[in-house]
């Protein structure tokens, strides 16, 4: 059994219940063991537009309170992800970087020595554990619903940092989404950015983001939309009702977190997955 | 340790600021000029359509040098960090860096910081996240919080004085 250190990051623990309850849900089947740490903070990613030198530091130590138990970090959210990927690849090659975070890290008692790696949702489920597990614990095929898959920006790019699929032309959700039963097709906006990270400073426009591809994805005769990411996740589903607002429509498309459409087709029923959390008609879909 | 160490002008913030510059810098001389302009950054910039902002016009303003006509402008704060720009670049320029760049900058040189970034700041200094637990509403509008759906206790910051002198001496670190 693998075993891997959780972290959870910001949004994931404090408000995207959902994410964290279907994937303790899921993982164990999986024979995934997740283990839980105290001391985290945030990875920094946030404050990338204020000050680089924090993301880096905040990122350097949680990795090394993970290195710290000897453990390999499962980041769920790509943001996180992408900011420890980082990192790890500025401070493995850069010593004077690496010295100058772990200065300030001392004062912690922690050191960051790359020994971690970091993987994320799509590494586990893919290259992990692969299909072929996940297809023998299917019990509840899901009917070939079509589903549209939205990778979300950070999952995906920048491919130099090494990220978990295809840039341009990302199918491992959609590979996962077919053992699952479900029949994934191509949208041209698949792409498109889910203009999340301008809530802090630009809501309205944001959510203008959010419901421009919701609305194209139900123009499209879509059953379902699914994500991996809880920052996009609160904008296509937590506020999909204000984001028809912006673009006029009443938008009712059913969105799923990818590790619970995971978990109905196992058959496991909905209360533990945390579909009580989805806010858009997840009802619609006769599934589980 | 308040905020404004972290954020404003003063005698401590000039290593960040020579960083930065440094940054910047770097990337006007290293970086800008293998960009010939072909806006393929732009075609696909998230930001554009509803915000007007021009990756390719950003990499010609910092190759002659107008950083601070960039710093003073609103624009920098529209980019949306999906890193299509960088992904696509022919020339493996990174209009998304620079604006990382600039925005650390016009943090650095005391302009206001827009929208919610201070308070995620703010509470990335209390509490070490960038929010605290929420009670959160159920498509049955029932609220619900992580203790009632047996979570383990978040993970956060053990002993915060210890996370703030971390943080404090990132910020007020002297050359």
């Amino acid at each position: 059994m693998k075993k891997y250190a959780l972290y959870p990051g910001c949004v994931i623990p404090t408000e995207q219940y959902a994410y964290e309850i279907s994937i303790r849900e899921i993982f164990p089947l999986l024979d995934i063991k997740l283990i839980d740490l105290k001391n985290f903070s945030c990875c920094g990613e946030p404050m990338k537009s204020v000050n680089q030198m924090l993301t880096i530091s905040l990122s350097a130590r949680n990795i090394a309170i993970a290195e710290a138990e000897n453990l390999d970090i499962f980041a769920p959210c790509p943001m996180c992800h992408l900011a420890m990927s980082e990192c790890k690849r500025i401070l493995d090659s850069d010593e004077k970087t690496k010295e100058r975070v772990n200065s300030f890290l001392a004062d912690e008692n922690l050191k960051y020595e790359g020994k971690s790696q970091i993987v994320s949702i799509i590494d586990v489920l893919y290259d992990i554990v692969g299909l072929q597990k996940i297809s023998d614990l299917v019990k509840k095929p899901l009917n070939n619903v079509k589903v549209a898959v939205h990778y979300g920006c950070h999952l995906i790019r920048p491919s130099e940092i090494g990220r978990s699929d295809n840039s341009e032309n990302p199918q491992k959700i959609e590979e996962i989404l077919k053992v699952l039963g479900a029949k994934p097709a191509y949208y041209p906006e698949k792409l498109d950015c889910c203009g999340g990270l301008l809530t802090s400073n630009l809501p309205e426009t944001a959510l203008t983001k959010t419901g421009q591809k919701l609305q194209a994805v139900q123009q499209q005769g879509f059953d379902a939309f699914v994500d991996v990411c809880p920052w996009c996740h609160r904008q296509y589903d937590s506020k999909q009702t204000k984001a028809g607002e912006t673009v006029a429509t009443k938008l009712e498309v059913p969105v799923f977190y990818l590790t619970q459409l995971i978990g109905l087709a196992f058959g496991i029923n909905k209360e533990k997955l945390g579909l009580e959390f989805n806010l858009s008609p997840v009802d619609k879909l006769k599934i589980g | 340790m308040s905020i404004v160490d972290l954020t404003s002008m003063s005698e401590s913030q000039i290593t960040i600021k020579n960083e930065i510059n440094q940054r910047l810098s770097k990337l006007r001389n290293e970086v800008s000029d293998y960009c010939y302009q072909c806006a393929k950054c732009t075609s696909g910039c998230e930001a554009h359509k509803l915000l007007e902002l021009e990756p390719h016009k950003i990499i010609a303003l910092l190759k002659r040098g107008l950083i601070d006509e960039m710093i003073n402008s609103e624009v920098i704060w529209t980019c949306m960090s999906c890193f299509k720009c960088r992904e696509r670049c022919p020339q493996k320029v990174a209009p998304v860096e620079v604006l990382f760049a600039l925005k650390n900058m016009a943090v650095a040189c005391g302009k206001q910081i827009p929208g919610n970034y201070t308070a995620m700041l703010q509470s990335i200094l209390s509490i070490g996240i960038i929010q605290d637990v929420k009670s959160v509403t159920t498509n049955d509008n029932k609220t619900k919080n992580r203790s009632e759906l047996g979570l383990p206790e978040i993970s956060k910051p053990v002993n915060t004085t210890k996370f703030q002198m971390v943080l404090a001496k990132l910020a007020v670190e002297k050359v």
